[in-house]
């Protein structure tokens, strides 16, 4: 490829790792310090092609030594702009791993590169010669660079006053990050790690909605599907916004079809009740309606106790899981609570009405204000009726829902299946699904708050298998 | 092409010894060695002689714990990749990883996608990759190794010995691994059951590589706690690992 360089560059070095056998060198690392930066700056303020090294070069650094290293790059080019940063960033990692006899592991500050007894053998004996190679890759394989510099620092003291610039410089890039949302891209993410046991299991991946184990982010889908776009995460393009409030895009509709086997043909991303996300199985945090109240409770998988709907993570997590769209309960990762689109289709936390307080303080930073007080947890209420009375007593959001639905009884469900009386707060429903096989839809009842109406329940599709109904006079 | 080796067998059977003492063949005929301890219940960084401070176990935990905290668009795989290095037990002649405790609970698919992934790459490294695994073969069935070359089930000479070899060739069978070879190590063989124990493999159809004497030398290391890789040449069971190496073609 390139005849000036003492060592080969090709692809095929990448994954290749230097022992401490035979190794020449350490740079940086999890025992000493360093960091990669790219800076885009003015055509004026960069000198393409420039080299400048603070500190001692590689033929300074005897056999077996460990040493810091910094490396930053300024680029410049008509189209090159801040938020490219990272991305030229991560091509030194690719492409230091080119280079026949250099390691570079990891990124930003956590940077670990090893360099080879036999590439110092084969004439490698100054960083220069690393860095107009990758200088030379960044023009080839960037075209929107029109030049670079690179500074290289392989001094501590040097270093370590660097150091805190490059981290403000990394802090800037997670806040613009974190200011990205699914109406800035074009192209979401799915991914089918969960379909061996969860079948229908669609999962869409957005930068508003993590997946539901928690594992994967938007960056990291977009990650996986460049290096390998046939594998478990892959890119699916949004296509038409069909409704902004719940979040429904066409090309996720189409993606839900086919990786349903046509199961499912509508998803809504930002959805609680209607045509929810599909949950897997995995997922960290499972959200119930509570109907007594007619708002949402959310559980997680390290809370061991009961919900005040008289269920536990698991029994709710088994009968959710497994691919499907179940009205009524929704599973989510954790993270999905930071969404600023967190079910936006249902009120969003103005809907949240229990959490366990372990959950709650891990997201407590993401409730409204005006609500942290307002939601219950399991220190503040065990049961549905004390759950009523806590929202009452707090002036919940809920609590005007409760007006308004007296108002609109009935429901506008189109199958009325039967109307149960009342039952007050205590009705059986919280224990059916104990017993509710993988079939069993219910859908929400609608529940006149404070005592006057009755309970509708539609069962669709429904194989009821019960083992026992005990009716009690409530005293 | 790396050669992957794997050795089973039950506890207290010395599946971990006769892994050391094929490590100890192997670097020392210059090969370039990966060990990789995925038993939980067995020692061999102990018979190996090193020290290992942490597992994947403790980079898959880190990695599920820290993974709302890392910066959203840092590249995950490339952060596993540098905490297995960095576990990655670097002796001379060869690197040793141990796979320790198991998964907490939660989601670990997509870590563990990731590491196969890393698993691939790292293993291409090597000559040899040898792995000391528990009889029920639980890291195969996760598919963190895709494919074995030769599958060695150590046993004490038994007809129960014997019989879990057979459970675990029809094991093998079950998993999505491939295997191209299975044999069988039968380890503190003495002389009166020698016979028997040809007998019984012969019964069970199976292939029977190597009978490893008791060894005075390797329990008197044991009982010490030391490390078995600087046994001498001359102790009987090195010389029946080297003729089983020689056999193997390693």
């Amino acid at each position: 490829m390139a005849d000036e360089f003492p060592f080969e560059i090709s692809p095929m070095f990448e994954g290749e790792r230097i022992r401490k056998d035979n190794m020449h060198v350490e740079l940086a690392g999890p025992k000493s310090i360093g960091f990669e930066l790219v800076r885009a700056a003015d055509m004026n303020d960069v000198e393409d092609g420039k080299f400048t090294l603070i500190g001692p070069d590689l033929a300074d650094m005897a056999e077996g030594s460990r040493y810091p290293i910094a490396m930053i790059y300024k680029i410049a080019g008509e189209l090159v702009e801040t938020d490219l940063e990272s991305i030229v960033e991560r091509r030194n990692h690719e492409f230091q791993n080119y280079i026949q006899g250099l390691m570079h592991l990891n990124q930003r500050d956590d940077v670990w590169l090893r360099v080879s007894k036999e590439a110092v053998k084969k004439g490698l004996t100054s960083f220069e010669q690393v860095a107009k190679a990758i200088m030379m890759l960044f023009k080839n394989e960037l075209p929107f660079i029109e030049k670079v510099e690179t500074v290289y620092i392989t001094d501590q003291a040097e270093i370590e006053k660097e150091i805190e610039n490059a981290r403000a410089v990394y802090k800037a890039r997670d806040d613009r990050t974190k200011g990205l949302h699914d109406e800035d891209v074009d192209t979401f993410y799915g991914c089918t790690l969960c379909q061996s046991f969860a079948p229908t299991n669609v999962c869409v991946i957005t930068p508003d909605r993590i997946s539901l184990c928690g594992a994967i982010n938007w960056f990291d889908g977009r990650a996986a599907a460049k290096v390998d776009p046939e594998g478990p995460q892959f890119a699916i393009e949004k296509g038409e916004l069909l409704d902004a409030a719940s979040g429904e895009y066409s090309g996720v509709n189409e993606h839900a079809k086919r990786l349903s086997s046509g199961e499912y043909d509508r998803l809504k991303l930002h959805s609680f009740f209607e045509y929810p996300h599909t949950s897997c199985g995995c997922f960290e945090v499972v959200g119930f309606y509570v109907p007594e109240v007619d708002g949402i409770g959310w559980v997680d998988r390290d809370f061991a106790g009961t919900a005040p709907n008289g269920l536990q993570f698991s029994t709710m997590a088994g009968q959710t899981g497994g691919g499907k769209q179940v009205v009524g309960f929704l599973g989510i990762g954790v993270n999905y609570f930071r969404s600023p689109k967190f079910i936006s289709a249902d009120g969003g936390w103005e809907r949240v009405v229990w959490m366990p307080s372990m959950l709650k303080q891990k997201v407590l930073d993401s409730i409204p204000a005006e609500l942290k007080d307002k939601i219950a947890t399991d220190e503040d209420v065990k049961d549905v009726e004390a759950l009523k009375n806590f929202l009452k007593e707090k002036d919940h959001p809920v609590v005007k829902r409760w007006v308004v639905e007296e108002e609109e009884a009935p429901a506008e469900e189109e199958e009325a299946a039967g109307q149960a009386p009342q039952a007050q707060y205590q009705q059986p429903m919280q224990y059916i699904p104990q017993q509710m096989p993988a079939g069993f839809m219910p859908a929400m009842p609608m529940m006149g708050g404070s005592g006057t109406g009755g309970v509708k329940i539609v069962l669709k599709n429904a194989k009821v298998t019960v083992d026992k109904i005990i009716i009690k006079k409530i005293e | 092409m790396t050669r992957i080796i794997a050795v089973t067998g039950k506890g207290g059977t010395g599946k971990t010894a006769i892994t050391t003492l094929l490590i100890r063949h192997l670097t020392r005929g210059n090969k370039v060695v990966l060990a990789v301890d995925a038993d939980p219940d067995t020692n061999l960084p102990e018979t190996l002689g090193c020290e290992v401070q942490r597992t994947i176990g403790d980079v898959k935990e880190f990695m599920h714990e820290e993974r709302d905290n890392l910066p959203p668009d840092v590249n995950k795989q490339s952060i596993l990749e540098s905490k297995l290095y960095e576990i990655l037990e670097e002796m001379p002649g060869y690197d040793l990883l141990v796979m320790g405790r198991p998964e907490g609970s939660g989601c670990y698919c997509y870590v563990n996608n990731l590491l196969r992934g890393i698993m691939n790459k790292l293993v291409g490294n090597y000559d040899v990759l040898i792995i000391d695994t528990e009889a029920g073969l639980e890291h195969f069935s996760r598919k963190i190794f895709k494919q074995v070359d030769d599958l060695i089930v150590v046993t004490d000479g038994s007809r129960r010995g014997l019989g879990t070899a057979e459970r675990i060739r029809e094991l093998v069978g079950e998993l999505e691994t491939d295997v191209n070879h299975i044999y069988v190590i039968a380890n503190k063989v003495t002389d009166t059951t020698r016979g028997t124990i040809i007998n019984t493999a012969a019964e069970l159809g199976l292939e029977l590589i190597g009978m490893v004497p008791m060894d005075e030398m390797i329990v008197q290391r044991d009982l010490a706690g030391q490390p078995l890789m600087e046994l001498p040449d001359d102790s009987p069971a090195v010389k029946e690992v080297e003729n089983i190496s020689r056999k193997l073609n390693l």
